[in-house]
C-alpha cells in the first residue's frame, strides 16, 4: 500500500532533475550569426575565479547593471583552473556572437606567463576586450611586531626579511621581489594560497611584510593591526591618501590589478558597440559606483583599445624589470 | 560577558525561519539516510554538496551538520527493531538493542538511545561552545610550523585509528597524499602530474573526489550488498523507559557523553569509535557482563550517548583548527570551502556568526530529533522497503548532476565516475575511502605549511621545535607513532596481562 505513492514521488523527482539538467543545457545551444538580433538569448560571463572572490564579485555587479541594458539575462559562470587561464582558453575557443563573455584579470595576461611554461599561458591577441573595468591596488603592510611603520623601516633594517605574497605569479610576488632588489634588502619569498592567509601571516608574525589588495588588508589597517608601507601604483590611492606611492618612494614598480570585459576574437563590431553601450550604462549607475567604494576599487573605465596597449606595455616592463634584476619568479633562486 | 554576546548572537542566527527549516530539512534527511543501511553520513553529504551553493554559508553547514548528527539518531531506529545497523555507528547497538525488542521492550531500547542521543549531543555541544574559543584564542600562534606539525599528527592518527586493516589504511593514505600532489607547485609554479592537461593545474579538487569515492562508490557497492529483504518490525511501544531502566543506564549515558565528547575531537576517531569504545567500556564496568547482549540497557545507552557525542564533538577540530578529524568532517571543509569560507583558528572571530550559528543550530537539531525520532518510526521502517533498483540510480543521477554543476566542467563529472569506480573497487577490496580523503585534504596542507615554513626558518628544520605548539605536537606525534611499540613490548614483559588498556582492544575488534 504505502510503497506506491513513495514510488512515484521518487519517480517525480527525478523527472523534475531531468528537467532541470535540460533547462541548463539550454545556455549551451542557440548562437545565431545575425547579430542584428543581439543578444539572442542569456549572455554567459564566465569568470576564471571562484565565486565569493574579488574578481567574481566584479562580474556579477557588471551583469547586475549590463543585464538590464541589454534586456537579457546575463548569469555568472565560475569556471575556476590555473589563475583563470582555464576559462579564457574556453571562452577563447566560443562563436564570436558575443553570448559568451569573459571577465579577464590583467595579471594573467601580463605577470602569470612570467612563472608558467608558455603553452599555459594566455595572450590577449586571442580575445575582443571590449572595456575596461577597474584598478585594484596593491598595499605593503607590516605586522605590528616587525616594528616598520614606513619604507625607510624596512630598507634600513639591514637583515633578511620574509615576505608573503598571494602565489607564484601574481602581482603581489613580482611587487615584493622587484621592491626588495631595487631596494637592495634581501628578502625571502613565502608564498600563500591568497590574500587571506598572507594576510593573517603577518597578523601573527608569521612573516614580517606581505602584500595584499587593499580591499582585503583595510580593515586591519583601520583597526592598526598592520602598518601601511605603501601602495605599488602610479598614484596615490584615494583610500588611503596618506600612504606613499613606491614610485615616491623611488621604486620604479608598478603593479595594480586591473580587470575587463573580453569577447571571443572576431566578435562583430554591433555586437561589440551594443555591450559596451550596455557596460557603461552600468558605469554610471548609483549601485555600481557605491560597489566600486565599497571595494576599494578605483575606476579605470577604458576603451578595449586602451586596455590592450597598457596591458601590453605593463607585460614589456615586468618582462624588462625581471631580466635587468635576474629575478625568478618560480622560487629558485 | 563579553565572551557570551557572540554566541547568543548565534541563536538569533538560527531562528531565522529559512534557517531553522533548513535544520529540520538536514536532520530528517539525516534520520532517513540513517536508517537506510549502506549510505553513510558521508556519502549523503558528498552528494548534497552542490545543493547548498546557492545558499547562505551557515544556512549550508546547519543543514549538513543536522544530517550528520541527524544519521546516528536515524541509524538506532534500525538496529534495534530490524537488527538492521543503519550507521557504523549503530553497530553495536545491534547487541543489546535487538535483545531488548524481542523481549517486548523496543520502545524502551529506542526511548532510551534517544535521551543519551540527546543528552550526549548536548553536552558535547556545551564542551564545544567553551572549548572553541580557548583554541581560537591561539589563533595567531598558528603559523605555517604549527600547520605542518598538526597535519602531520592528524595523517598518523587517521592510519592508525580508523576502521579496517591497518596496512591497507596506511596504502590507502598514501594514494590519497600522492593525489594531492598533482596540480602546479604553488612555490615554483612547475606543472607537477598535469600531462599538459590546464583542467589539473590546480590539482584534483576535493570535491569530484568524495562525491565519486563515498557517493558513487558507495552506491555501486549497494547494489551489489543488499539483497536483504526488510522484516516485519516489532511492536514499538512504552517509549518512555521505567524508573529501573533509566537508573541502570544513567551512569552509561553519563560515560558515553564524555568519552565520545573526546574520541570525537580526536583525529581519525568519530561516532563509530565512540561508540565501539563505550560498548567495552560499559561491558567491562558491569556488575554482570554476561548480561550484556542478552538486551542490557546500557548496552544501548551507552554507544548511543557516546556516538552522538563524538559526532558533535568532531566539529571541534574542523571549526577551529581547520583540520577535519573525520571523512565527514573532511567534507563539511569542502562545503566550507565551496562557500568561501577557510576554517581556522580565525573563523570564531572573523565570522563569529557562522561559527555560533552553527553550534548553536546543534542544540535545536537535537531538540527536533527527540521530538521527531520516535512517532516517526513507523515511517521510517516503511522507507526501507523502496527498492535499490529505484534508489541507485537516482542517487547517482543526482550525484553527477551535482557534480557538473559545481564548476560547470564536463571534466569534474568525469573525475566523479573515475573515483566512483575507484571507490567501489576500495570497498570491494577492503580498503575504507576515509584515510584516502583525509589524507588527501590534509597532504596539500602538509605540503604547502613544511615547505612555508622551512623557507621562514630558512631551510633550518628544528625551528620547529623553538615553537612550543609544534614542539608539542612533534612530541605528541612521537608518542603516538612509538606507543604501540612500547606497550607490546610491556605486555611481553607482564606474564598476567590484567589491565590491557580499553583501546587496545577496540582496535582488535573494529
Amino acid at each position: 500500500m504505502m510503497h506506491f505513492p513513495s514510488r512515484r514521488t521518487v519517480l517525480g523527482a527525478a523527472s523534475a532533475v531531468t528537467l532541470l539538467a535540460l533547462t541548463a543545457c539550454g545556455n549551451v545551444a542557440g548562437g545565431s550569426s545575425d547579430s542584428s538580433k543581439y543578444p539572442n538569448g542569456p549572455v554567459n560571463l564566465t569568470v576564471g575565479q571562484a565565486a565569493g572572490g574579488s574578481t567574481d564579485l566584479i562580474a556579477r555587479a557588471i551583469s547586475e547593471g549590463a543585464s538590464k541594458s541589454l534586456g537579457a539575462p546575463m548569469p555568472v559562470v565560475n569556471k575556476p583552473g590555473a589563475n583563470g587561464a582555464l576559462a579564457t582558453k574556453e571562452v577563447a575557443g566560443k562563436p564570436a556572437d558575443g553570448q559568451n563573455l569573459l571577465l579577464v584579470t590583467a595579471s594573467l595576461v601580463t605577470i602569470t606567463p612570467l612563472a608558467v611554461t608558455a603553452d599555459e599561458a594566455v595572450n590577449i591577441d586571442d580575445l575582443d576586450i571590449i572595456a575596461g573595468l577597474s584598478q585594484d591596488d596593491y598595499v605593503l603592510v607590516a605586522s605590528k611586531a616587525s616594528g616598520f611603520n614606513s619604507i625607510k623601516d624596512l630598507t634600513g633594517a639591514g637583515r633578511n626579511i620574509t615576505f608573503g605574497t598571494t602565489g607564484v605569479g601574481t602581482g603581489s610576488q613580482l611587487a615584493q621581489t622587484v621592491l626588495f632588489k631595487q631596494a637592495g634588502v634581501k628578502g625571502t619569498d613565502v608564498p600563500f594560497d591568497s590574500g587571506k592567509p598572507a594576510l593573517t601571516a603577518v597578523l601573527g608574525n608569521q612573516v614580517e611584510v606581505s602584500t595584499i589588495q587593499l580591499g582585503e588588508a583595510m580593515p586591519q589597517i583601520q583597526a592598526g593591526k598592520v602598518a601601511p608601507l605603501l601602495v605599488f601604483s602610479e598614484e596615490r590611492n584615494s583610500f588611503l591618501p596618506d600612504v606613499p606611492t613606491a614610485k615616491e618612494s623611488g621604486y620604479d614598480v608598478p603593479v595594480a590589478q586591473y580587470r575587463a570585459v573580453a569577447a571571443p576574437k572576431g566578435t562583430p563590431k554591433d555586437v561589440k558597440d551594443k555591450l559596451l553601450a550596455a557596460i557603461q550604462e552600468t558605469f554610471k549607475s548609483d549601485s555600481y559606483k557605491e560597489f566600486n567604494k565599497k571595494n576599494m576599487l578605483t575606476p579605470k573605465e577604458i576603451s578595449g583599445e586602451e586596455v590592450v596597449t597598457q596591458w601590453k606595455e605593463y607585460a614589456a616592463k615586468y618582462k624588462s624589470l625581471v631580466e635587468k634584476y635576474d629575478i625568478s619568479l618560480s622560487g629558485t633562486k | 560577558m563579553d565572551f557570551l554576546n557572540p554566541v547568543i548572537n548565534g541563536f538569533a542566527v538560527v531562528l531565522e525561519p529559512s534557517n531553522l527549516l533548513y535544520c529540520l530539512i538536514g536532520v530528517v534527511i539525516g534520520m532517513l539516510i540513517g536508517v537506510l543501511p549502506g549510505l553513510g553520513p558521508a556519502a549523503t553529504i558528498a552528494i548534497l554538496l552542490p545543493l547548498t551553493y546557492n545558499v547562505e554559508p551557515v544556512t549550508a553547514i546547519i543543514m549538513l551538520a543536522g544530517i550528520f548528527y541527524g544519521a546516528q539518531y536515524g541509524g538506532t531506529i534500525t538496529s534495534v527493531l530490524l537488527r538492521l545497523p543503519g550507521e557504523a555507528s549503530s553497530v553495536v547497538t545491534v547487541f543489546d538493542g535487538y535483545q531488548m525488542a524481542k523481549q517486548g521492550k523496543a520502545g524502551t531500547a529506542l526511548g532510551l538511545a534517544s535521551i543519551g542521543s540527546f543528552i550526549g549531543g548536548t553536552a558535547a555541544i556545551i564542551g564545544l561552545t567553551f572549548l572553541a574559543p580557548i583554541v581560537a584564542s591561539f589563533a595567531l600562534d598558528f603559523g605555517p610550523a604549527e600547520y605542518s606539525a598538526l597535519a602531520l599528527l592528524g595523517i598518523l592518527l587517521v592510519a592508525t585509528i580508523s576502521n579496517g586493516a591497518k596496512t591497507k589504511a596506511l596504502i590507502a593514505a598514501a594514494v590519497g597524499l600522492l593525489l594531492a600532489t598533482v596540480g602546479r607547485d604553488i612555490f615554483t609554479g612547475e606543472s607537477r602530474f598535469t600531462f599538459g592537461n590546464l583542467e589539473l593545474a590546480d590539482g584534483i579538487d576535493f570535491v569530484p573526489i568524495a562525491m565519486g569515492v563515498f557517493g558513487l562508490g558507495e552506491i555501486l557497492y549497494n547494489l551489489e550488498e543488499r539483497h536483504r529483504a526488510a522484516k516485519a518490525p516489532s511492536k514499538v511501544t512504552n517509549v518512555w523507559p521505567s524508573r529501573t531502566d533509566l537508573k541502570q543506564a544513567s551512569g552509561a549515558i553519563a560515560r558515553g557523553s564524555v568519552l565520545g565528547f573526546f574520541l570525537g575531537i580526536l583525529p581519525g576517531g568519530g561516532a563509530t569509535i565512540a561508540s565501539m569504545a563505550s560498548y567495552a567500556m560499559e561491558k567491562k564496568r558491569a556488575k554482570q557482563p554476561e548480561r550484556f547482549g542478552k538486551g542490557a540497557p546500557e548496552g544501548v545507552a551507552g554507544p548511543e550517548t557516546a556516538n552522538n557525542a563524538a559526532a558533535t564533538s568532531s566539529f571541534i577540530p574542523l571549526l577551529t583548527l581547520g583540520i577535519p578529524a573525520n571523512a565527514t568532517m573532511a567534507l563539511m571543509f569542502g562545503a566550507l570551502l565551496i562557500q568561501g569560507v577557510t576554517p581556522g583558528p580565525q573563523l570564531v572571530e572573523q565570522d563569529p556568526e557562522l561559527f555560533w550559528g552553527v553550534v548553536n543550530s546543534m542544540y535545536i537539531g537535537n531538540i527536533l530529533l527527540l521530538i521527531m525520532s520516535l512517532p516517526l518510526v513507523g515511517i521510517f521502517v516503511k522507507i526501507l522497503r523502496v527498492r535499490a533498483a529505484i534508489l541507485a540510480p537516482v542517487t547517482a543521477l543526482i550525484t553527477l548532476l551535482g557534480a557538473y554543476t559545481i564548476n560547470n566542467s564536463m571534466f569534474d563529472v568525469t573525475l566523479v565516475v573515475v573515483f566512483g569506480i575507484v571507490g567501489y573497487l576500495m570497498k570491494k577490496f577492503g580498503f575504507e575511502p576515509g584515510p584516502l580523503v583525509l589524507a588527501f585534504v590534509l597532504g596539500s596542507l602538509l605540503e604547502s605549511s613544511l615547505r612555508r615554513s622551512l623557507l621562514v626558518f630558512g631551510g633550518d628544520p628544528t625551528g620547529f621545535l623553538t615553537r612550543p605548539i609544534s614542539a608539542t605536537l612533534l612530541l605528541v606525534f612521537v608518542l603516538v607513532a612509538v606507543l604501540p611499540g612500547i606497550r607490546t613490548v610491556l605486555a611481553k614483559r607482564k606474564t598476567v596481562p590484567v589491565g590491557q588498556p580499553v583501546t587496545t582492544k577496540i582496535k582488535e575488534k573494529v
